[in-house]
């Protein structure tokens, strides 16, 4: 956007024209000295001026850079062209595939992470006794930082922690949640959703808010059972919501389960714990592998974009059907 | 309805439960804090006999944790003061002023609201390093203002657009410049949404782990996040002071929780109804 001062000129010709300037605005801008006026008109972009370098400078142009940034070489080929290089390493890498396939076990645990606070807000919307308590207590852990999470968990996970000693008492063998590659990546995936349901929940209340009161009435007059409800009143009227927390829970299981990962296994056992972000951590951290790292952060970004797309496509589709 | 009632009550049981489930970490932490070394290796569970106090100091004193606990305030009063600033200036002049090119602007506050941390991250450490801004205050300060700036223009602006344009007309026939309406009108009108937008902030600011890991580097820099991961490390063996630690770095977030719930609630909520 050009911000020069010939646009700005421009722009006071265009309002004049336009006629939106109302009259009382003309008055005052006729009592005050010429380059008054001209500071007036500059008024708007310099308002916005420091919020559009900053998001322009340091979010738009890295996105550009390391997409630039992904197709030149690490270490001795630094800033040489290498083409797709990274991109077939990154698929020929174990722990990138790994990532990849633990996307796709989020994708899978979604819609659990979607119905448990949608069924929960269901609830508390009906108004269950306790409702404003249950509200209160199930957004809390929502605030809390995820290494505070993860430390918390780290103690009750632990193998000679409270969750064995408690499943030793009633004689299930001891379990080790952090320790054992097949079992780590739910344990973690568990925690995270344990923490960030009450976001979720929080959301759907907002929607409930917006939800037809008179049409939850008429279906209770008509003796609707709650699946019933739940099935042809609640899901259309909210089916904007639900959309929203879809795409927000994928979006959150994907971009912020770092510190969850950092603390409680750091990528382990086995390196079974890998999502793409702690991949891109890891590279950029500790390989010393920029290069490598951006086209990680590329194939991210893609996956964001095409997980985003799809589930607003599908779920616009079933909302149609409904 | 007794048989509606009934099926009430059978609801709220399970929900009672997990309710319980949710803070039960917490208060098992809290508890664990204010034991002794031996208390903990005997029992788990049971209520502390007394209150070892102690363990609080002596995480409090042990790597560097006030240390860390002013780089957090230091950093995260800084960054929410600037959003709340730049994000309503901007959020005033796209809502209210009409000028060029201010709905694409708009859309480019939305597109960036999109970029996720991760995928810009590296390139992002290199112009940090390149202009000298890596492991300074500023640095991590002004990573945690383009990283959470296009939220708050994105919530100012809609909060904004609902402000009558004839209060504005009517503080500019009294002979305020945009800039006055600004500061007399706009930023006390502003003051709910700023409020929620700015504990938001403080929030997502103050339990980052990432950003600060990533734009300081060094030992003396750590926020206290990145303080509490360390601390893991230094009292593996001793885990009363180490939940004790935990505790310190969570009282912050449990006060605000405590007495501003609505406002964070309305924060989360205010982006999903409008967007």
């Amino acid at each position: 956007m050009p911000v020069s001062s010939s646009s700005s000129v421009r722009l006071a010709e265009a309002g004049r024209t336009d006629g939106t300037a109302s009259a009382a605005r003309a008055a005052t801008s006729r009592r005050r000295p010429r380059d008054g006026r001209r500071a007036e008109r500059l008024a708007p972009y310099v308002l916005v001026a420091p919020a559009l370098l900053i998001i322009v400078v340091l979010r738009l142009w890295p996105l550009a850079l390391g997409v630039n940034f992904s197709f030149t070489g690490d270490g001795d080929r630094n800033g040489t062209s290498v083409g797709f290089d990274n991109y077939s390493e990154l698929l020929q890498d174990p722990l990138f595939r790994t990532a990849l396939r633990n996307v796709g076990l989020l994708v899978l645990l979604l819609p659990i992470a979607v119905a448990i606070p949608g069924l929960l807000a269901t609830f508390i919307y009906l108004r269950v006794p306790g409702h404003r308590v249950f509200r209160s207590v199930y957004f809390f852990p929502a605030v809390l930082s995820p290494v505070i999470v993860g430390a918390i968990f780290n103690l009750l996970l632990a193998f000679d922690g409270p969750l064995n000693t408690v499943l030793g008492g009633v004689g299930i063998q001891p379990v080790d949640w952090l320790g054992n590659p097949d079992v780590a990546i739910f344990a973690v995936v568990g925690v995270h959703i344990w923490a960030t349901f009450g976001m979720a929940l929080v959301v759907f209340l907002a929607g409930f808010a917006t939800l037809d009161a008179a049409l939850m009435d008429a279906a209770r007059v008509d003796g609707a059972s709650l699946p019933q409800t739940i099935w042809h009143v609640i899901i259309p009227g909210l089916s904007r919501t639900i959309q929203f927390v879809f795409v927000t829970t994928m979006i959150g299981m994907l971009t912020s389960m770092f510190g969850l990962l950092y603390i409680m296994t750091s990528g382990g056992p086995e390196g079974s714990t890998y999502l793409p972000e702690y991949y891109i951590w890891f590279q950029q951290g500790h390989m010393n592998r920029p290069a490598l790292a951006s086209a990680a952060s590329t194939a991210l970004f893609v996956i964001m974009l095409v997980v985003g797309l799809l589930q607003v496509s599908l779920l616009r589709r079933a909302g149609r059907e409904t | 309805m007794p048989r509606a009632r009934l099926g009430r009550w059978l609801v709220a049981l399970p929900m009672a439960v997990l309710a319980l489930a949710t803070i039960y970490p917490l208060m098992f932490t809290a508890n664990v804090a204010m034991k002794t070394r031996r208390e903990y290796i005997l029992d788990r569970f049971s209520l502390t006999s007394t209150l070892h106090w102690e363990n609080l100091t002596t995480a409090w004193n042990s790597v560097g944790m006030a240390r860390y606990f002013l780089n957090s305030v230091i950093v995260v009063t800084c960054a929410v003061v600037l959003l709340l600033l730049i994000g309503s200036m901007a959020g005033f002049a796209l809502s209210q002023l009409r000028f060029r090119g201010s709905s694409a602007l708009f859309l480019v506050c939305l597109a960036a609201l999109f970029i996720p941390f991760q995928v810009i991250m590296v390139p992002l450490a290199r112009i940090m390093a390149d202009i000298g801004l890596i492991d300074t205050y500023p640095g991590l300060i002004l990573a945690y203002v383009a990283q959470f700036l296009p939220f708050t223009v994105f919530l100012m602006t809609t909060y904004y657009r609902a402000v009558p344009a004839e209060i504005i007309d009517a503080a500019r026939i009294d002979g305020n410049s945009p800039y006055g309406v600004y500061r007399r009108i706009m930023l006390p009108i502003g003051a709910p949404a700023l409020l929620s937008v700015g504990i938001l902030n403080a929030l997502f600011c103050w339990n980052d782990v990432l950003i600060s890991l990533l734009m300081m580097p060094s030992a003396d820099h750590r926020t206290l996040m990145v303080g509490v991961t360390s601390l893991r490390g230094q009292y593996s063996d001793d885990i009363p002071t180490f939940a004790a630690g935990v505790l310190i770095a969570a009282v912050p977030v449990l006060v605000t929780y405590l007495f501003l719930q609505r406002q964070i609630a309305d924060g989360v909520t205010a982006g999903s109804t409008k967007g």
